[in-house]
């Protein structure tokens, strides 16, 4: 027998300025690595990561950049660490044309948290953690 | 582009069932039409809303988004949202 799950939406942030990236299945130390050497690359200022479940992390630069940047930078990304999982998602993004971090739980994965931060994060990566709190009061409420 | 929230993943909505009947029209062809019964089921779908706004208007827009299911990708602010959902 099939047993009914009740779905719930996911809420998500959405914007074009601001550089992320979804990491699935990489250790934490390579996904350090990896953002550093993005941001050194970019001059990109500073990250955070945050863990969304196990070895699986979200990274949003401080820079602000226009959608073309934003896209360059994904490219290269996705180019350089030859990640299956970060290609598809890039690929979802440039449809979109915005990329889409989630912010609430899904399913049994509890929201995404802070780990670890590097760098100026005075910018985007402010504006991000201020909707996520909205976000969150919304969830809140709801 | 500004700041959106994207709203995603199943929703589950109770829809008014559709049932099929069949007339013989005044040229012999046996036409088949639609009609809305009174009987609901429920319906599970994926989509996708993506809002943007302020704090009050994203919130009311986030509530009535789990009650009513997306048509694919949708992108709309989240006042005109509030005031006009049906559409």
């Amino acid at each position: 027998m099939r047993r009914k799950s009740c779905p719930r939406p996911i809420l998500g942030y959405t914007d074009t300025e601001t550089v992320k990236l979804d990491l699935d299945n990489m250790p934490f130390k390579r996904v350090k690595y990896w953002a550093s050497r993005i941001s050194s690359w970019f001059r990109l200022r500073g990250f955070i990561v945050l863990k969304s479940s196990n070895n699986r992390y979200h990274v949003v630069f401080d820079r602000t950049v226009s959608w073309s940047m934003n896209v360059k930078i994904m490219g290269w990304a996705c180019l350089l660490t030859k990640h299956k999982g970060l290609t598809g998602w890039f690929i979802l993004q440039c449809i979109k044309q915005g990329s889409t971090l989630r912010v609430s739980p899904k399913r049994e994965k509890p929201a995404p948290r802070v780990v670890y931060r590097y760098g100026m994060q005075g910018e985007q990566v402010r504006d991000f953690l201020n909707y996520r709190k909205l976000l969150r009061s919304i969830l809140s409420r709801i | 582009m500004v700041r959106q929230i994207a709203v995603y993943g199943s929703y589950r909505a109770r829809l008014p069932v559709r049932q099929r009947y069949w007339k013989k029209r005044a040229d012999g062809v046996r036409q088949r039409y639609w009609k809305q019964t009174k009987r609901k089921k429920t319906v599970e779908a994926s989509g996708r809303y993506e809002f943007s706004g302020k704090g009050k208007d994203l919130y009311k827009a986030v509530v009535k988004a789990h009650r009513i299911v997306p048509k694919g990708f949708v992108t709309v602010s989240a006042e005109k949202f509030v005031e006009q959902s049906e559409q």
